[in-house]
């Protein structure tokens, strides 16, 4: 029995049909809990009630990430505003207007467990340091786009805007001083021990401990960064409400889990794309054929070349 | 071409029967030249733009990471130029065969929309030498949109969005050059046989980059505004830019007819006018369902900037929809035009908010682009026109009756007799014949 090109098509369209709709379905979905956590996932702790504010550690950051200090304010003083190119950790103070307790706040990158930073990164530039888990940026990957900037929810990495070869700055929990043996600059250098640096289960033992020791005096009683956006490596514990130092609600999936869901299943092994091309292919091939045979009308009827 | 059924030929005798060049007119008028001067300010910029960095040249700070390049030349420009991807579908997959007479329109716009969006997506990118990346596809991070958006939008103007424009310049040679006839034609045969198939890549990887330009606010989870921030955003991504490439081709193609004195061939556009406000309204359909099916109705009944721009968006599109339909009635080229240019504009208003003014960074900051950002977007903006201005003077692009052709051919015996224009195939014998039994 000889196979035509049509009993081919159609047989492939038959088998492939319910292959792909069985790939789409059937792919698990992208979810925080189930990615592959780092093998030795280190993290910082910073207890807000701790913290003095005396910018210690944001001297210390520039210092070992040697980065000139961000005197641009004054001219005088390192008194970055805000996160910027030149500032990987900043000290922030809220002071709320009715005198209620206010408090300081250690802004850095939160090295989320899931990033969407690095999820949405089209060349894997900014990507999760497979041993230690931290967010790292890598300048040979980068292509300068600030998908990043738009896509953090902590509004973390910051792009340099003055320059020919301007770079990403986010902390990377100062990896060169990790791999030497080294805690991050920052928390080397705390003189109350608000921010600390260790292991990620370790720490969170400890932040749950504190809680523990201390009913009532943190807000929630909770760890920010336990469950929230799938989990971060930065936990925060505070006595005012989170979002006051801005830390949004997420909630406990990740930012990325939640909204390329259908994203993955779509596009899983182009199954689903592949075999729609081929049946919109065969579509138009039969109106393509019709509409060559009116074009050839056309050209013998008026003696004008046909134009596709 | 329309040549769909004899019975039109009388009725209409302003058929759009095939594409006529905008012959015995300058290339280099005034509107020309003062959009030359605005292209090479803008090359000028871009060049200053690539030593001094982003800063100086544009608004774009640390809460509005994108400024107008991409959020304007990218997201809206390629939405009305996705004229390629709507007509060639409603024509080719939905057999709507009248459309054809505005598929070569549709292409170019998409063409030069493309190619000018991509080229200042390279000067907004801080680093566009690592770009080489995408060369090598094991590097991409597939779960990204924006890679997707990046590779995707590159092939497609690229590859099959460029050989679907081939057949206008090979036509136009097929003329000019006696000598490469026989070239033309084994390149169009080969053109012919394979033409299913590279329509069919030119259908699926704008569906797939549109949508994935929807997929991009998705990661930026709750800074963009609830009234915007939905998973269906892909879809109304790709619709709304489906309805605006209508408005555009549409819309240009009449102005173009005002401009050089042609007919308006009203069958062809009260089909596009149709579709155009079908698509308009079930596009406003999903739009609000969705919003009042994740509770989020009342964000639209505040005063604050986002409700603003939502019912701006509204009442827009809702306009133009009205506006086509009453048309089609009224046989009102003048009301056509208008509801295409609102259904533009409101797909605009859409695809335009959710990086910009449905953006919610914390801080909150402002962003106004500089002026140097504006002259290179418009300057971008100025180069696609450029090449469409050249392109329908010197290619067969616009629809006209086939008299405009036999006017160009006896146009042409004076100063270039020895090109053929009429007179292929069986037509002279088929005449003779007539004549003789007259």
């Amino acid at each position: 029995m000889t196979i035509t090109r049509r009993q081919l098509i159609t047989s492939i369209a038959k088998a492939g049909v319910p292959a792909a709709v069985a790939v789409t379905v059937g792919s698990k979905t992208l979810q925080a809990e189930a990615l592959p956590t780092p093998n030795a996932a280190v993290a910082l702790l910073y207890d807000a009630t701790k913290c003095i504010g005396c910018k210690a550690c944001v001297a210390a950051c520039a210092q070992a990430n040697d980065t000139p200090p961000d005197v641009r304010r004054d001219g005088l003083h390192q008194e970055p505003y805000d996160l910027n190119d030149l500032t990987r950790n900043v000290i922030k103070l809220y002071k709320p207007a009715d005198g209620s307790a206010g408090s300081f706040v250690k802004r850095q990158c939160m090295h989320c467990l899931d990033p969407a930073c690095a999820a949405g990164c089209p060349f894997q530039a900014l990507h999760k340091d497979k041993e230690t888990g931290a967010v790292v940026w890598d300048s040979e990957r980068c292509i300068g786009c600030r998908y990043c900037t738009i896509t953090c929810p902590f509004h973390v990495p910051r792009f340099q805007w003055v320059g020919f070869n301007p770079r990403v700055t986010k902390c990377e929990l100062c990896q060169h001083r990790l791999v030497k043996g080294l805690k991050p600059g920052c928390t080397s250098v705390c003189p109350t021990g608000a921010v600390i640096f260790g292991p990620r289960t370790v720490l969170l033992g400890e932040a749950k401990k504190r809680i523990a020791q201390n009913p009532g005096r943190y807000h929630q009683d909770r760890v920010y960064g336990d469950k929230d956006n799938g989990g971060t490596q930065a936990l925060y514990l505070s006595h005012v409400p989170f979002d006051k130092l801005g830390l949004p609600e997420l909630g406990p999936e990740s930012v990325p889990a939640r909204s390329l869901r259908w994203q993955k299943r779509v596009y899983e092994y182009f199954a689903l794309p592949s075999l729609l091309y081929v049946g919109l292919v065969q579509i138009i091939r039969r109106n393509f054929k019709g509409y060559e045979q009116e074009l050839h009308e056309e050209e013998k009827q008026t003696g004008l070349r046909a134009q596709l | 071409m329309s040549r769909t059924t004899e019975t039109h030929i009388n009725s209409n005798p302003d058929r759009w029967e095939r594409d006529v060049p905008v012959y015995g007119v300058p290339v280099m008028t005034r509107p020309f030249k003062v959009l030359s001067i605005l292209v090479l300010l803008a090359l000028l910029f871009s060049a200053y733009r690539e030593l001094a960095g982003l800063g100086p040249v544009s608004g774009m700070n640390d809460a509005f990471g994108w400024g107008i390049w991409k959020t304007f030349n990218i997201m809206v420009l390629t939405a009305l130029g996705s004229g390629a991807f709507a007509f060639g579908i409603a024509a080719y997959v939905f057999r709507r065969t009248k459309l054809h007479a505005l598929m070569r329109v549709a292409l170019l716009t998409s063409f030069l929309a493309y190619a000018c969006g991509l080229m200042l997506l390279g000067i907004d990118a801080g680093r566009p030498w690592n770009f080489y990346w995408i060369l090598f596809p094991w590097k991409w991070n597939l779960h990204s949109p924006l890679a997707e958006v990046a590779v995707c939008m590159s092939i497609y103007a690229l590859i099959p969005l460029a050989v679907e424009n081939l057949p206008p310049i090979l036509e136009r040679y097929y003329y000019l050059r006696p000598a490469w006839r026989p070239g033309i034609k084994r390149t169009e045969n080969w053109l012919h046989s394979w033409f299913p198939w590279i329509i069919g890549l030119a259908y699926m990887l704008p569906a797939m980059h549109q949508s994935s330009l929807g997929a991009l606010m998705l990661l930026a989870g709750q800074r963009v505004h609830p009234l915007w921030q939905t998973p269906w955003m892909p879809l109304l991504y790709v619709w709304a830019a489906a309805f605006m490439a209508f408005g555009c081709v549409a819309g240009s193609t009449m102005l173009c007819c005002l401009v050089w004195k042609r007919p308006l061939d009203m069958d062809v556009l009260d089909e596009a006018a149709n579709i155009t406000a079908w698509l308009v309204l079930g596009w406003s359909a999903l739009r609000v369902l969705d919003i009042i099916y994740r509770g989020q109705l009342h964000t639209a009944f505040v005063v604050d900037r986002f409700a603003g721009v939502f019912w701006f968006e509204m009442v827009m599109v809702l306009g133009a929809a009205t506006l086509l339909r009453r048309s089609i009635k009224k046989r009102d080229p003048r009301a056509m035009w208008i509801g295409y240019v609102l259904a533009s504009l409101g797909g605009m208003v859409y695809r335009f908010s959710p990086t910009t003014l449905a953006f919610r960074p914390d801080p909150e900051s402002l962003y106004f682009p500089a002026a140097i950002e504006v002259f290179m977007s418009l300057g971008f903006i100025a180069l696609g026109v450029l090449g469409f201005l050249l392109a329908v003077k010197k290619l067969a692009i616009l629809p006209a009756p086939n008299q405009a052709w036999l006017d160009m051919a006896s146009y042409a015996r004076f100063n270039r007799p020895d090109i053929q224009l009429t007179g292929y195939f069986d037509a002279e014998t088929h005449l003779a014949a007539s004549t003789q039994y007259d």
